[in-house]
This record gives C-alpha cells, structure tokens and sequence, in this order.
C-alpha cells in the first residue's frame, strides 16, 4: 500500500471511530499515532520498536509544546467573559436599551432582541448560552405584547447565533490557531459580518412584520428622554467592545492583552453587582473545563496533522481540488455544502477543528496558494486575505447549524427555556432565519470586501 | 457534540470511587480556573503597565507560556467524568443496553490506550526538560514542572478511565440500564434544558 493509500484507509477508520461516538479528540490523535508508526515501520523501514518509540516520544511531546503558547491565552479568557457577562447583570440592561431605541419599527421587539443579543454576543462568545439568556428575558415580553409564539421563539434562536462571530469570538481564535492565521486580522473580520447578519435578520423581521402585522406589533410611547436614560445601564457591553477594538486595532496591546482587560472590567462589574466566590468558583470552574475539552481537541487534532503532514494528505487533497474542472466558486459550494450536512449532526467547534487541516489548504490551493496576489487568485483575493475571509465563513456555516434540525442546540434551548413552546415550533419560527443565513453568506461569498476590509487596516 | 453531565451515584465500592476521584478533579479543575484568572490578571498588569508606567510585567510572555498549559490540561479528567468532551452521538444515542456498553467499552479502550501512549511520551518530554535544565528564555524558569503537569493529568485521566471501564463492563455483564459512575448520553433537547437551566438559576439569583 502507498503511503496515500495508508492514510485514506486510516481516515476511513477515523471516521467510524468517530461515528460509533469515541470522543473526537482521542481518536484523532489514536489515528494519528498509528499513522506515524505505520509510516516509520512501513515508509522509512524502522524496525518496530524503535518505531514505536519514536511516534510515541514525538507525540507525547504535542499535547504540552503546543498548548504552550501566549496566544492560546486568549481562548480561556473569552470563555471566562462569557461566563462572567451573566453575573454582570448587562443582558437585561441592553435589552431595554434596545427595546426603547428600535423597537417603534415594524416587529420593533423582535428587531431589539436581535440588536441585544448582537450587543450580548460582544462580551459572551457563546452562541447557545446566549439564546438561553434571552428567551427568559424577551420571549416573555414579546408574548405579552401578543408576538406570535413561534416567531419571538426563532428570533431568540436565530439572534443566540451572532456570538460566533463578534469579537471576543473563542471560535474564531480556534481557527486562527489550526490555520495559522492571525488572530487580531480574523477578530476585526468577524466585526462587520456579525452586523451584517443582525441587519439581515432586522430586515427580514421588519419585512415579515409588516407583510403579517400579527406576527409582532410594534413598541411606541418611549420619550426621546426614556430613550437615553436607557443607556447608562448597557455602556460597559459598548466600554468593553471599544477596549478591544481599540487594543487590537490601535496596536495598544495583543489581542490576548485586549481580551484580558475586557474579562476585567466584566469581572470588576460582576463583582460591584454582588457576585460571590461560589458564584466566582462556578464560572472558573466551567470555563476550565471547557477550556480542558477545547485544548484536548486542539492537541488532539494537531497529532492527526503531524501524521497528515508526513502522509502530504492535505497537498494530494488540494492538488485533486485544484485539477476539478470547474469554477473555483462551484468547488467552493460544494466545500460549504458539505460543511452544512455535517453540521446537522456535528458540535460546531469538533466539526471545525476537524476538517480545516484538510479543507483549509485545499481552499488556499483553489484560491492560487498562500502567496498568490489579489490579481493572480481564482477568487479576487490574496493568500492571507482568502485564509481570514474562509476563517468567517466557515464560522457563518457553524452558526447556521445552530438553528437546524436535528441537533441545532439554539432552538432546543429555546424550547427548554419555554417548555410551552415545542422544538418544532422553534425550529419552525427560527426556519426563515436560516434562509437569511444563507443569504449572508451569499452576500459575504459576493462581496468579500465585508470580510476583509476591517483587517486590511491591521 | 457533547453530552451527558448526569452520572448516577449509589453506595457501590465504584460509586464510591468515583466520587473521591471526582472530589480530587473538582479541586484540580478550580486550579485550573484560577490559572485562568491568574493569566488575566498578568494581561491586564502587563499593557496597564506598559502603557501607563513604562513597565511591562518581566517575562510577561514566557509566564503565560508556563500557565497556558496549567489552563489546558487541569480540567481534562474532569471533563470526562461529565462526558464533556466532544463526541458525535447520533449512534450511540441510538443503541440500548449491552449494545450500547459495548460501544462505549470500546470507546474507553481506544482513549485508555492512548492516553497510556501519551503518558509515556509526556513523561520522557519532562524528563528531559529535568535532565537538561531547560529553562524559558525571558525569566530563566525551569520548564519541567509545567511540563510536568500533562503526564501528572493524564495520570488522573487514566483512572477515571479504568473507573469508567469498570462501570461499563459491570453494565456490560448485568445489562442494566442505568449503571452507576458514568455519564449517560442525553439528546440535543436534554443537554439544552440543563445548558438553560444553569444560566435561569444564574439570572434568578442575580436579580434577587
């Protein structure tokens, strides 16, 4: 067997190791390390144990020489605001503010939810968490004003996907970490496609609202003088969003400095609202264990990639993608296609750590290769600009799968949140908002400049 | 995708294994959340200190080298206790008693036998670091305790993996349904309850 053969037939048992529900992360890398035992016994001719211990010693040194890095800093961090934004007591506060300033317009309370978990996602990276907040807080308040159930249901839904994608964004930092990429470029990418993804949706609520003035009346009566006393509440979301634009994009810190200092004023404005230490120790102790399940698909998925990098499996894949004849934009397509079925029974972030070592390079390539100019490239950008443009939306394509049937997490929550709501029902209201997705990413395919013209100031 | 956080408990000599051992993870876990904070904290001395006083924290980037994996690998047993780490379900989801625990079973071993592999290799990585003197550049700190902490953790992961094994095998024998020290898959609609159930008390307690 060629040492491409070896790697085909070792991912095909990866993926049934995956399928049969062997957690992602360790059977990555238990692929990986036979990958490299067979390569040294079978490639270069060592003799087994002394092969053996060479992939052993050699792998066992990953998971540490890996994970010792200063940017890696910043994933723990966000997770820690995210978890720390609840006690900070600013989800009820941007909601308000929003309500008051937007919600004259047609569906006025859908369009503030969806402004207020935009404004939430700034300081929570979580998507899921984020729909959970809010249904407690604006499904009831839509309800009261006579919102169709399953409408308010899928705004909340659909609204809990922003996080992903506007800074502090961990999975955008995850991204940055497998692809290499920078992470200040990928976090001020991600900035102006969240705002266009809650723009789309507003419309499309307005749209729908005023096509069907049932499915959500609009909110009137609030003072211009309400209006701004609703402010101070929701400043620090905007003190937060402003320290971390500001560091990254001033060049006043790294982007692991401007993370750590948002976390602060988050923390110091948990405390002032009366956190306690078992408060405190329960979000250090989720954001460590999730940090623990990230940092082990990380170092898991990069012993796969060793193996991969001795088997040349992304380059024989890229040099296939490139020989397709046909337009690098349909191949393209097809990639995100595939994305879209798998994130229909994949978490977001495994489906992503598993698949770029391979489709990242395999996109390059179809683009004309890392160091292909603007001009040159088969898609209208250079190298690095098509790794930070891929980098926000495959994210996008994570998002979606949150509001799609079987597994989309958002709407679940919604439902468990409001257990007189069926899942149906929420995927059912949240079902429109999926045919926005798809024309967000449409418009960020068409028009890449959305993408890349924030970083392009880096 | 990640599951189940529902581990059942009785007066078994297992149970009673598990829990101790989850006791230890617990506090190991808390550790590493305090590394987190600690991290923050540093970032925060550091560019306030640059930026306003002209003095950065020294060794600031080879000390968040030296945290950075404390963060990564204190909560890793704990993460498997609770069945958090990420894993695709739609099978095993499907499956019923033994057929199930022989899935898992399976699924133990393939993680029992990598991380043995690795504990091998992570302990000749810190090793050599002790032999060597390996220290960081900035500050001159010794690496091998850090590097020490992966085979330390995994060392924790590899018993509440033999705890795990132990648990499935015994459900394996006697076909039970819901057998005790280990987590049991939930659906999306489950894991999403309890996700919005963490956040509701949170919010609750918050508003009082």
């Amino acid at each position: 067997m060629t040492t491409i053969e070896i790697a085909m037939l070792l991912s095909g048992v990866l993926i049934l190791l995956v399928v049969i529900g062997v957690r992602v992360a360790f059977a990555t890398a238990a692929i990986g390390i036979t990958g490299m035992f067979l390569f040294y016994t079978m490639d270069k001719g060592m003799d087994p144990m002394r092969a053996l211990t060479v992939t052993l010693k050699l792998s066992g040194q990953i998971p540490h020489s890996k994970t010792a890095s200063h940017v890696l800093g910043l994933i723990p961090v966000f997770i820690l605001i995210g978890y720390l934004a609840y006690f900070a007591g600013l989800t009820k506060a941007i909601f308000e503010a929003a309500n008051r300033w937007v919600g004259w317009l047609p569906g006025g309370m859908g369009v503030a939810t969806v402004f207020a978990t935009a404004g939430f996602a700034a300081v929570s990276g979580a998507s899921v968490a984020t729909s959970a907040v809010f249904a407690r807080i604006a499904i009831p308040e839509m309800l009261q004003l006579g919102y169709d159930k399953r409408f308010a249901a899928g705004v909340v839904a659909a609204g809990g996907t922003l996080a992903s994608l506007i800074p502090p964004s961990a999975i955008l930092v995850i991204y940055a970490i497998i692809t290499e990429s920078s992470v200040g470029k990928l976090l001020m990418a991600g900035f102006l496609p969240g705002a266009v993804s809650a723009v789309i949706y507003a419309v499309m609520i307005m749209g729908m609202a005023k096509r069907n003035p049932k499915l959500g009346p609009p909110v009137t009566g609030y003072s211009w003088g309400e209006r701004f006393a609703s402010l101070p509440p929701a400043m620090p979301i905007f003190f937060v969003v402003a320290i971390i634009m500001y560091c990254i994009y001033g060049g006043w810190g790294t982007p692991t400095e401007a993370g750590a200092l948002g976390a602060f004023v988050v923390l110091c404005m948990a405390i002032y609202k009366g956190m306690r230490w078992k408060d405190l120790s329960g979000a250090l102790i989720e954001s460590a264990k999730l940090t623990a399940m990230i940092f082990t698909m990380i170092w898991g998925v990069l012993i796969f990639v060793r193996y991969l990098g001795f088997a040349d499996l992304p380059n024989t894949f890229a040099a296939f993608i490139t020989s397709l004849h046909q337009p690098a934009i349909v191949t393209l397509l097809i990639i995100l296609g595939v994305y879209v079925v798998l994130g229909m029974f994949m978490d977001a972030i495994g489906m992503l750590i598993l698949t770029l070592p391979v489709t990242y390079p395999a996109v390059i390539a179809l683009n004309g290769g890392i160091d292909v100019t603007r001009e040159a490239s088969a898609l209208g950008m250079s190298g690095e600009e098509c790794g930070v443009w891929f980098g926000i939306i495959v994210v996008k394509m994570a998002e979606l799968c949150l509001i799609t049937p079987p597994i989309g997490l958002n709407c679940f929550v919604v439902a468990g949140v409001r257990p007189d709501i069926s899942a149906q029902d929420v995927f059912r209201g949240a079902s429109p908002f999926f045919i926005a997705d798809v024309v967000t990413v449409a418009v960020l395919i068409a028009f890449p400049g959305i993408v890349l013209w924030l970083p392009s100031f880096l | 995708m990640s599951s189940a956080h529902n581990v059942r408990e009785d007066g078994t000599w297992l149970s009673r294994a598990d829990r101790a051992l989850f006791y230890i993870e617990t506090k190991l876990t808390l550790l590493g959340g305090l590394a987190i904070m600690a991290a923050m904290l540093i970032s925060v001395a550091n560019i306030l200190g640059r930026k306003l006083f002209n003095i950065p924290v020294p060794g600031y980037v080879a000390i968040m080298q030296q945290i950075v994996p404390v963060m990564a690998f204190m909560g890793i047993s704990f993460c498997q206790r609770l069945g958090g780490h990420i894993r695709m379900d739609l099978v095993a989801g499907k499956l019923k008693g033994r057929q199930l625990w022989l899935t898992e079973v399976i699924g133990i071993l393939v993680m029992l036998i990598l991380s043995l592999a690795l504990l091998y290799g992570a302990t000749d990585h810190a090793m050599r670091a002790y032999r060597l003197g390996d220290t960081t550049d900035d500050l001159g700190l010794h690496t091998w305790p850090v590097k020490t902490v992966v085979p330390v953790m995994f060392c924790f992961l590899i018993a509440r993996l033999l705890l795990q094994l132990w648990g499935y095998l015994r459900a394996l024998r006697s076909g039970e349904e819901f057998p005790v020290a280990v987590p049991m898959i939930e659906d999306a609609a489950t894991q999403a309850l309890n996700e919005a159930k963490t956040v509701s008390s949170r919010d609750e307690e918050m508003s009082q």
